[in-house]
Order: structure tokens, then C-alpha cells, then sequence
């Protein structure tokens, strides 16, 4: 059953237009470079990520999402480094889908807009699924805004079966075995 | 591909239509005002309007947009006002001067306004003097040059024109004040183009006619692209389903939809192309006036929408009006109910006729017979020179009887977005069906129904509702924490929109959230029942809202409509 796993190292990842992200675990210290990402994605990526228009990230939300519960939950950052340190460009993340189920869990992810297209979201999605499987989850499923075509495109390639959820005709449920 | 519905169509209605010479919009109106040019065209507050006088007046305007005003072939034209003699003589000027005309609905907020007229790039706009202080609010961030102001009686004769624009100015109070620099009156320009030759543009099917706005799932609103060559196949596919039921030359059709919305305008021109008077209802909510109206001008067709039928149904004094040459009644817009199609018959003596389409199919597509002597419940089969698949979630058609997307073929499907590729990319599979976000079934004889909705959606009295726009106003206001808009169940608009809402300011109010919609969101789409909760709204674990459930947990709590007027 699910068990504590050995911390991630760090990894270099080529993209398909020749730029370079680091990809690594989240960190507490993540914190507020997670806030300023948030503040520089649209309002439409926002959306899509929490299907709801959000202005401010919650606190405490920010902190469940610094904090994973090893073994439960994880969180990737691609990061790249700027001046005064670094710039989170995309993050993904996993938690369990429901507590009293060890074999599920729910992912989701974003990619800063000027990064998209770039084949980050790939990794990052194909990152998630080799982590999930080591922590000893069988199952991972997410929700996808209907109109993000992008997003349905990629989870299919990754072996992912797509369906509409029922009662909620924006939204669709993706899903796949580990 | 095979056609099974092609069985069901009438004789008199061919497997595909014709385009003959025509090439575009303007050719329909030259051929319908050399054919009809004494009978009354259009009939608007009892005056009427001859296709050779709507011939004389469009051109004018045209050569006034054109000689005057200095627009181009492509520059876009914005139509702000109800139904009034002014919209068919701004549309077909715009249209035969080879502009394209961008329909707004005049009861938009200054938001919304600003939105479409600067998503459209409208560099010209007409509209009535009534919605001018909303314009006024806006006008400084967007590309228009050209403003043209009319009044309600623009277009009546002197003594009435006077007495109209004088009563709804100072007695009714309907204009609020405002102030337009360089704006000029529709007559005035009328009379500057009289004197002006029109230098008319060859148009082909492939010109731009309309930008029509329609939602759009990530909150704003984007233009379909309708071509002349989509608008006249849709004109001509309508026109060849009526026929059955309709002689040229010789009917009176009311038209109380909005001709801003696509369903009345296409409507209305397809009547047009028969030689039928339009008989135009500036405001259907005002039933007294209306029913007047139809005990005024003898008819033998209508359209309309669900809300519309049943408002007279249930209007007292509907049984003073006489049915008895009504031929056909077309409802379209949102799904009919079965008491309004069955009262419907019992009243009038004829079925209510059900199509169905989109915006971005300019809008028929699939309608049923006019020869049924029943509403059927169902939406209809394909027009002619129109193919409808049901296909999954890969574009791939599901088998017979199955429920999947009803996806659309035709000449009348539009170009795409403007200025939106990957919106066009989506909603088009890669055969190029035009997806519709309705799921449906098809029957082995091509008849259609319509099961369930893909998109996320609010229907409220055939105008469509976006969930994410009216969050994002709602969660505009500084007293607001989350909010989710979500559809309920409403026997008069068929759907109407409920907003569930977490404050940050507990002594936000209602009235005060209602009047902060109010001030960025037309009627249509005003919330109206709210629920406040204390606790954060349902989400998964990873943080993402969960809709169905506020669904499931609010229909106890939307018996009490919220004290909103009716927009």
C-alpha cells in the first residue's frame, strides 16, 4: 500500500522549442513565487485550473499546495531562473481523489501562458503518473474544463479515456489506470 | 452520405436548394423589389413600408455610408435598436454597400457594449436615440467614427413621426439624456444620400455580411462569421421548407423576435424573399400593444419562441385575436414545451412548428415539416443541402439510435470566429462538422431529438447565458468571495439563472448584488434567484468547483425568485 517515497530529484527538461525548465518537488519556500505566478496567469487559464473566476489565491489553499502530505499528495515546479532568483512556470500536482480511498487520486495543472505549446505540460502530466504510481495510487482522474480542447488532446495521448460528467455538461472527467 | 430523412419532405420541398443567380443578400432584395415593388414589405406601428420605398431608402443610405460617411467594402457597422422601419433600410444600406453589419442588442450594458464593438471593429454604428447615453459611456475606447442617431419615428409619416418622437421623449421619458460629438440624425443622412449615387459593389457568396455575436464558454463573446453565401443558402433553404404552406407574394408574417438575434433576422428575410409583409413588434413584453397588433393586421404567419407563445396563451384577452388565417407558427430558440404546443393548437387551430439551429449556422438547420398537423416533440430533420451527423467525443458517428453530438453540414454553416482560430478550430472536427454542444439522437427515418447539453449553458427564453460571464461580474465586486452561476428550471423562460454566492462582506445585501449586475449584465442574464452560503462552495480535493453538486443541493432553494424586474 501506499508508502512514503524517496524525494525527487531535480531533472533538466528539454522542451520542443529549445528552452530549458528545471523540474523539481515543491517546496514550503515555493510559496510566494507560486503567488506571483498566479498573479501573472489570465483570467481564462485561472478558470480553467479552479472553474471558477478566482481574484486572490487563498492562504490557505497556497499552503495545502506547499505542504503535500508525502505519500498522499505531490507537487512538481518547473521552474527557470531570473534575476532576483527564479519564475515558476508550471506546476502539477496530484492529492487523493477521496480520504478514505488510497487508490485514487486527482491531479490538475498549469502552464504560465507564454509557455504553452512548448511540450511542459507533457512532462509535467507524465511526471505526475510515474510519481502517483510509486506512491502506490492505481487510479488518477482529473477535471477538464469542456472547452479546453488542449488540455482533453493531451490527456488522451497519455492514455487517458475522457468522459462527460454527468449533471455538469462544462466539464469533463478524465481518468486512467496506473 | 445517406439521407434518410429526405423521405419525410414534403413534395413541394426539394432535396437541395437552388442558388440560381443569386450571389448574395443584395441580390435577394433586387429581386424581391423588382418582384414586389408596390406590396407593403415591411409594416411597423401601423405604417407600412414598400419593398420599391425600402429599395429607394436602403440605397440612399448606402450611398450616404458610402459617399459621405466614407466607409469601405469590409468596414463594420453596428445596429443598435429594436424592431423598427430603420433596421431594414440600415441593414440592407450596409449590406449593398458591401459593409457588414454587426447586430447589437440595444439593451446591452456599457461592458457588454464595449466588448462588441470593439471585438467587431466597428468603425460605424446606428442607433436609437433611447440606448445613445450607453454608447455615450463607451464610445472614447473604441474605433468608431461615424455615429447616426434615430428616433423611434424616424420613419413615419411627418405628423405621426412628430407626435412619436415627441411621446416617447417627453411623456414616456424613454430617452435619457445624452451626448454624441459629430453624430448625425438617420434622416439627415437619409436625405445626404438621396443625392448621392450609389457606386454598388459586386458581391459574391463569399462576402462578409454579418458578425453575429453569440457566448461564449470562456465568458466573452465572439462574432460567427456569416457570409452572404451563408445567410442566402439559409435565406432559400427556409424559404424552400415554407413553401408548402405559404404563396408569394401574398402573406403577412409577425416577427416579435428581435431582428438582432439571428433566428428573427433570418426569419424575417426568408419571408422577405417570398414577397411577405413583416409585420415588426418593437416589444413583445408589452402584450397589451402587441395583442392590438395582431387584431390590427390580419396575418397568416408568426415566429416566435417558447416564452412568447405561452406569454399569449396566457395573456387574458388572446381569444380576441383572429387565428383563422394563420398558416404556419415557427418556434425556434429554445426547446417547446408540451402544454405551450398543445394549448397552441387548441387556441390557434395550427401546430407549432419546431426548428432548430445556431448561431454559426446562420441559424436554421434542421426543422420539422410545415405539413405536420402536430408539434412533435422532436427538433426535425435536416434542411435541404443539409447534413446532421450524431458523433462521439472523436468525430466519429455513433450508431443509430445512440446519443452523441449533433454535428452540422451545410452551406449555411459559418466561416469560423472572427479573429478567434482556435475557437473556430474547436468547435470544427477534423471533416469539418461544425460541433452544436447539443447531444441528440437520430432515428432511422432522420428525425432528430435533442437529449441533453454538452456545453455548460443557460438558456433563458432562447437567448443563451454563459455561467462564466455572470460569475466574473459577480465576482467583480469587492464584497463577493466565489460565486457560481448555474441554470434552474423556469415554466415561463424555460431556464433562468441562479447564483450561488460566498461573501467576503457579510453585510452584503441582495438588492446590492443585484444592482452591481444590473449595471454590467442586460436582462437576459440577470441573476434571478441568489443564495448566499457561509461555507466555501463544494470542490474536489485538488481545489476545482463542483457544479453538479450545487445543483443538486439548490433546487429546494429556488422557489423564491429574487425581487429582480423582468429585463
Amino acid at each position: 500500500m501506499a508508502r512514503p517515497t524517496a524525494a525527487y530529484r531535480p531533472r533538466r527538461l528539454q522542451l520542443r522549442d529549445g528552452r530549458e525548465a528545471t523540474l523539481r518537488a515543491i517546496d514550503p519556500t515555493d510559496a510566494p513565487e507560486i503567488a506571483q505566478a498566479f498573479e501573472r496567469l489570465t483570467s481564462e487559464s485561472r478558470y480553467s485550473r479552479f472553474m471558477q473566476h478566482k481574484r486572490q489565491l487563498d492562504p490557505a489553499a497556497l499552503d495545502r499546495g506547499v505542504h503535500p502530505r508525502p505519500g498522499r499528495d505531490f507537487a512538481f515546479v518547473a521552474t527557470i531562473p531570473v534575476d532576483d532568483g527564479i519564475d515558476i512556470v508550471g506546476a502539477a500536482q496530484y492529492v487523493r481523489a477521496l480520504e478514505d480511498d488510497p487508490t485514487t487520486c486527482e491531479f490538475a495543472i498549469t502552464v504560465a501562458e507564454d509557455w504553452r505549446g512548448s511540450g511542459l505540460a507533457r512532462q509535467l502530466l507524465a511526471s505526475l503518473v510515474r510519481r502517483a504510481r510509486r506512491d502506490g495510487y492505481t487510479r488518477m482522474e482529473g477535471s477538464v474544463i469542456a472547452g479546453n480542447s488542449k488540455m482533453l488532446a493531451l490527456a488522451r495521448k497519455l492514455g487517458f479515456k475522457a468522459h462527460a460528467e454527468a449533471d455538469d455538461a462544462g466539464v469533463v472527467r478524465v481518468e486512467r489506470a496506473l | 452520405m445517406q439521407k434518410p430523412w429526405l423521405a419525410q419532405y414534403p413534395p413541394a420541398v426539394p432535396a437541395e436548394i437552388d442558388f440560381g443567380p443569386l450571389a448574395s443578400l443584395k441580390d435577394v432584395l433586387d429581386a424581391s423589389c423588382a418582384r414586389f415593388a408596390e406590396r407593403p414589405a415591411f409594416n411597423s406601428m401601423g405604417t407600412v413600408m414598400t419593398f420599391r420605398q425600402l429599395d429607394d431608402a436602403s440605397r440612399a443610405f448606402a450611398a450616404w455610408l458610402q459617399k459621405v460617411a466614407g466607409l469601405k467594402r469590409g468596414d463594420r457597422v453596428a445596429l443598435m435598436m429594436p424592431n423598427l422601419l430603420q433596421y431594414p433600410v440600415a441593414m440592407f444600406g450596409a449590406l449593398r454597400a458591401g459593409m457588414v453589419v454587426v447586430n447589437v442588442n440595444p439593451l446591452y450594458t456599457p461592458r457588454e457594449l464595449e466588448h462588441q464593438l470593439n471585438d467587431s471593429g466597428a468603425v460605424a454604428i446606428v442607433v436609437l436615440e433611447n440606448f445613445a447615453h450607453t454608447l455615450e459611456q463607451v464610445i472614447r475606447t473604441t474605433r468608431l467614427r461615424v455615429v447616426v442617431t434615430t428616433q423611434v419615428g424616424d420613419l413615419l409619416p411627418p405628423v405621426k413621426r412628430l407626435l412619436t418622437n415627441a411621446v416617447v421623449k417627453y411623456v414616456k421619458k424613454m430617452v435619457p439624456p445624452w451626448r454624441l460629438e459629430g453624430a448625425i440624425g438617420f434622416n439627415r443622412a437619409l436625405a445626404a444620400g438621396r443625392a448621392r449615387s450609389l457606386d454598388e459593389p459586386t458581391l459574391t457568396r463569399a462576402d462578409l455580411a454579418f458578425l453575429q455575436y453569440t457566448g461564449g464558454t470562456t465568458g466573452v463573446a465572439k462574432g460567427a462569421m456569416l457570409s452572404h453565401g451563408n445567410m442566402l443558402a439559409n435565406v432559400l433553404q427556409v424559404a424552400a421548407w415554407m413553401s408548402p404552406n405559404l404563396r408569394d407574394g401574398v402573406e403577412t408574417v409577425v416577427i416579435p423576435l428581435p431582428l438582432y438575434h439571428v433566428f428573427a433576422l433570418t426569419g424575417c428575410l426568408s419571408f422577405f424573399s417570398k414577397g411577405a409583409q413583416a409585420v415588426l413588434v418593437a416589444n413583445p413584453r408589452d402584450l397589451p400593444a402587441f395583442i392590438k397588433t395582431l387584431r390590427e393586421e390580419p396575418f397568416s404567419a408568426i415566429i416566435g419562441v417558447n416564452t412568447l407563445f405561452r406569454a399569449l396563451l396566457e395573456a387574458s384577452d388572446s381569444g380576441t385575436v383572429d387565428w383563422s388565417r394563420l398558416k404556419l407558427a415557427v418556434a425556434g430558440g429554445m426547446a417547446v414545451q408540451h402544454v405551450v404546443a398543445h394549448r397552441w393548437k387548441q387556441m390557434t387551430g395550427v401546430p407549432l412548428v419546431e426548428g432548430y439551429g445556431l448561431t454559426e449556422s446562420a441559424p436554421v438547420a434542421i426543422a420539422n415539416p410545415v405539413t405536420i398537423d402536430e408539434w412533435s416533440g422532436q427538433i426535425g430533420v435536416p434542411l435541404p443541402s443539409t447534413d446532421a451527423a450524431i458523433l462521439d467525443d472523436d468525430g466519429r458517428p455513433v450508431a443509430l439510435g445512440e446519443v452523441g453530438e449533433i454535428s452540422l453540414r451545410g452551406p449555411q454553416v459559418m466561416r469560423g470566429y472572427w479573429n478567434r482560430p482556435e475557437e473556430t478550430a474547436h468547435v470544427f472536427t477534423a471533416d469539418g462538422w461544425l460541433r452544436t454542444g447539443d447531444m441528440g439522437v437520430m432515428d432511422d427515418r432522420g428525425s432528430i431529438r435533442i437529449t441533453d447539453r454538452k456545453k455548460d449553458m443557460i438558456v433563458v427564453s432562447g437567448f443563451k447565458v454563459f455561467p462564466n460571464e455572470i460569475e466574473d461580474v459577480l465576482t467583480m465586486h469587492s464584497g463577493v468571495l466565489e460565486a457560481a452561476a448555474i441554470g434552474v428550471h423556469d415554466d415561463r423562460s424555460g431556464e433562468t439563472v441562479k447564483v450561488v454566492v460566498v461573501r467576503k462582506d457579510p453585510a452584503l445585501s441582495e438588492s446590492e448584488l443585484l444592482a452591481h449586475c444590473k449595471q454590467h449584465l442586460t436582462g437576459y442574464k440577470m441573476p434571478r434567484i441568489v443564495e448566499f452560503r457561509d461555507e466555501p462552495l463544494p470542490k474536489t480535493n485538488i481545489g476545482k468547483i463542483l457544479r453538479r453538486e450545487l445543483r443538486d443541493g439548490g433546487t429546494a432553494a429556488s422557489a423564491a425568485p429574487a425581487p429582480a424586474d423582468r429585463g
